[in-house]
């Protein structure tokens, strides 16, 4: 007779040769290796958690240790490949095969290895695209994850960093895998439950905390005027006339900028309350300012940010809190706020083609995607209407019924024309497809497509691509806007003051801004200092920031 | 705050405006009685560095210093100021002999003082042996403009500290000024690191780096007399206070500062970290100091501190 839950037969016998090494769930660190190795299978799909952010450390250095003989190629499915250990895993045959979404630091690695064939690459994913695919492609046997707490039946506390632990427990758990969770702690009753005991099989205690990236922290001290005006240009030349109010943020100096002008320049401008209002954003540093000066009404974060918990916790009116006090994050949700319910999305990238295609790989390095490419698009399934969105979709198709019309995500770019070490924002064409081609991709890695964006903004002015009919008004509008770079230098002079004219193309001068008058002065915080003031003391820089 | 700067009155901006963040000559245009700087040797004469070019680096027209003279407080001074954000503000052999070449003009006249704003990481590495020389001539200069009765007095608040030759220079001064943001010392975080280890210093852990370098620190071992708040008027009020604190100089006095030195090393000497300095010298909850706010640290500091007004 056919059996139909075999799956869960593995699972139950998986977990019966862990028990051995478990009081109740509980397993000594020193244990770990040898845990892995009872419950991991040859071949098996692993999510080790790991994000631009939190890291189960612990576990992975743990897996690293396996005897060959017992577990070996795995396919590792996880948001990040972020810690030396993700890829020292794949140099010793643990695994083999990989799907992923963001590689940071690792980047240069990870592309030497997907070079020599050290990983076979499934494919590099958006975080939403690859949470999506852990259900119906991608479901891991084994997922290994981090928290903060545990009690002693396995209930866990995240704590503020909840990021991906409820979307990978979910998809694991209830598809007969097992859940190993590593934790700093463990306590006689978790502070609040962010993951049910019942979706948990086996606890570990860490010796030290798991391991958390200030990776959103930008010291208002290094923005320049440059970055500054462009920033001026983006809050009276978009944020205003559009009225946007829902908006998700990069991680860049210039939309930090932007964050420390709204108590000022914003101000000025009249703007407060009418515009950057909600957010699906991390919880900045740099939006204490605005936050204090009761810019700001609603934040929902991806993840925490490190120094941020006193804060958070004593803003409960503007960020999501557990009934402990803490910040509950969840990046799976954050990422469908960011994609369906922000008006717009606006950051930095390293490279921007004719076409607006824009790209953060550079020859040698694949950082992957992470969260922008789901932030930085339309959301074709989107119905519900509001000013902005429809005022952009009215822009890009004049000419339909409005009841028929849809309306437009605004995607912005926003950068210096020539950006660190004057490197050229601007390319005739992108690294990535060098890098598609050297790797045999069938994809370039492309960040932000050019049909999604609508804006690009540099200290030269904005170009509006919704008003562009054609593909050649859009590239004079992109070279219109690219400075002295040799895109910027090839434009055609009369097209581009045509699109002037259009209000295609707009400089400071035809916003009303004086370059003269992007000074740092207009920063609501010229310090990390400063941003510890406006908190009231509750902000606490992690000691990299510091400069007292 | 948020009005166009040529707007505001040059009080208003002196108060207003960081020191840390400003140009040198910025700082001199607030520091100085307004509209006073006349500027020697200025940028429209392009004396530039004669080995800049060799290594294919650009030049500035000012070879990354002002100097001049002005008036602060009604009375004339000299005055020269480090562009800390060209080349980190380094002494090469153009920018070095303005300097001496300002000294030994004050020492000729024998009494007006010197400010000089000190903004440096030291030697310009490209010009080794002149930028050395210049270290070298630099404090000779100091010793015997003050030897001939000249008050010089060092402003330290930019963001490239003051370091390697200028901390040797710091040392010549006879008084110093300091802000929170500044930091004196001569071998850095990185070649501290580099040399003896990440054990021995962790050139990224800044807390530790401002706690050992900076200018509370510096402060309360009596490396510098005043503590200044960043902003250009606070820098200003500290040397016109220096300026009257000032004493004779002699070879009493230098008796005296290696007596000083000696004692803080008697001291100090064992203690490993600075929070154990400050906890020796009675600060209660030492660990609290890098957080209190400027006024609170002033009168800590001048409760608690020490001085160099007596030796140096």
């Amino acid at each position: 007779m056919t059996s139909w839950q075999n799956n869960r037969a593995a699972r139950d016998a998986r977990i019966a040769a862990g028990a051995g090494l478990a009081h109740g769930k509980v397993v000594e660190a020193s244990d770990a290796t040898r845990l892995l190795e009872a419950v991991i299978r040859p071949g098996d799909r692993v999510c080790l958690e790991g994000d631009n952010q939190k890291q189960a450390d612990l576990l992975s250095r743990a897996l690293l240790a396996v005897d060959l003989s017992k577990v070996n190629d795995l396919h590792m499915v996880q948001s990040g490949v972020v810690l030396p250990e993700h890829l020292d895993l794949f140099d010793r045959g643990v695994a083999k095969r990989l799907d992923y979404a963001y590689s940071g630091p690792q980047s240069a690695r990870i592309a030497r290895m997907l070079f020599g064939g050290k990983i076979e690459l499934g494919a590099v994913h958006t975080y939403l695209e690859l949470f999506a695919r852990y259900f119906i492609d991608l479901t891991p046997h084994v997922a290994l994850i981090a928290a903060v707490s545990a009690d002693r039946d396995g209930n866990l506390y995240t704590g503020p960093n909840t990021e991906d632990t409820p979307t990978v427990v979910e998809a694991t758990a209830f598809k007969d895998g097992v859940v190993i969770a590593q934790v700093n702690e463990i306590v006689e009753t978790v502070p609040r439950v962010d993951i049910p005991a019942d979706r948990v099989h086996f606890v570990v205690k860490s010796d030290k905390p798991f391991f958390v990236e200030p990776l959103f922290t930008r010291d208002p001290a290094a923005i320049t005027e440059g970055q500054i005006l462009t920033a001026m240009l983006a809050i009276k030349g978009i944020y205003a006339p559009y009225g946007v109010q829902r908006i998700n943020h990069g991680i860049g100096f210039s939309t930090a900028a932007i964050e420390l002008l709204l108590p000022t320049f914003g101000e000025r401008l009249g703007l407060k309350g009418r515009i950057a209002t909600h957010f699906a954003l991390n919880p900045h540093p740099a939006l204490i300012p605005a936050i204090e000066s009761g810019w700001v009404r609603q934040i929902h974060s991806f993840g925490s940010e490190v120094g941020m918990d006193d804060y958070i916790r004593a803003r409960s009116d503007v960020y999501f809190t557990g009934p402990d006090g803490s910040l509950r994050s969840n990046r799976a949700f954050c990422q469908t706020a960011g994609l369906y319910a922000c008006d717009m999305f606006i950051g930095s990238t390293l490279q921007i083609d004719l076409q607006g295609n824009s790209s953060t790989v550079t020859a040698s390095r694949i950082a992957g995607f992470g969260g922008a490419p789901n932030m930085g698009s339309d959301a074709r399934g989107r119905r519900h209407p509001s000013e902005p969105w429809l005022k952009a979709g009215a822009e890009a198709d004049p000419d339909s019924p409005a009841p028929l019309r849809r309306g437009r995500k605004l995607v912005v770019q926003i950068g210096e024309t020539f950006g660190d070490k004057n490197v050229p924002l601007f390319v005739e064409k992108l690294d990535a497809i060098e890098l598609a081609e050297k790797l045999n991709l069938e994809l370039a890695p492309v960040m932000i497509y050019g049909d999604d964006v609508t804006h690009i903004v540099t200290e030269e002015g904005v170009a509006n691509l919704l008003l562009c009919r054609t593909a050649q008004e859009r590239e004079q509008a992109i070279r219109g806007v690219a400075g002295y770079t040799d895109v910027g230098r090839g434009r055609d002079r009369s097209m581009v003051a045509q699109l002037r004219e259009r209000g295609v193309i707009r400089r400071p001068e035809d916003i009303g801004i004086n370059p003269l008058d992007a000074d740092r002065n207009m920063l609501a915080a010229r310090s990390i200092k400063d941003l510890v003031r406006w908190s009231g003391g509750l902000y606490a820089p992690p000691s990299k920031f510091r400069n007292w | 705050m948020t009005a166009p700067l040529s707007h505001i009155a040059p009080a208003e901006r002196a108060r207003s405006t960081s020191f840390n963040e400003a140009s040198a000559r910025t700082r001199l245009d607030l520091l100085l009685d307004a509209g006073s700087l006349v500027e020697f040797i200025g940028p429209e004469q392009r004396e530039v560095s004669p080995h800049l070019e060799i290594f294919g680096l650009p030049e500035q027209f000012d070879d990354g210093i002002v100097v001049g003279h002005g008036r602060l407080g009604g009375a004339p001074v000299f005055v020269a100021a480090q562009e800390g954000r060209f080349m980190g503000g380094a002494f090469g052999e153009v920018h070095g002999a303005k300097l001496t070449g300002l000294l030994r003009a004050a020492r000729e006249i024998g009494s007006i003082p010197v400010l000089i704003l000190l903004d440096t990481g030291g030697v310009r590495l490209q010009e080794a042996n002149a930028g050395e020389l210049a270290i070298a001539e630099i404090m000779r200069a100091v010793m015997e403009a003050r030897s001939a009765g000249v008050k010089v007095i060092g402003l330290i608040g930019g963001r490239s500290g003051c370091y390697g030759g200028g901390g040797l220079i710091a040392g010549c001064c006879s008084a110093l000024a300091v802000s929170e943001a500044g930091r004196i010392a001569v071998s850095g975080p990185e070649v501290i690191e580099t040399n003896r280890g990440v054990e021995e210093f962790d050139s990224r852990d800044r807390a530790l780096v401002w706690r050992t370098m900076g200018g509370k620190h510096r402060r309360l071992l009596g490396a510098a007399d005043v503590f200044a708040d960043d902003t250009v008027q606070d820098f200003r009020e500290a040397a016109l206070e220096l300026i009257g604190l000032i004493g004779p100089f002699g070879l009493d006095r230098l008796k005296a500062e290696q007596g000083r030195l000696a004692d803080r090393l008697r001291r100090f000497g064992a203690c490993q970290d600075a929070v154990d300095v400050w906890t020796v010298e009675g600060v209660a909850h030492a660990e609290t100091v890098p957080e209190l706010p400027a006024d609170q640290f002033i009168a800590l500091a001048d409760r608690i501190g020490r001085s160099s007004r007596d030796a140096r």
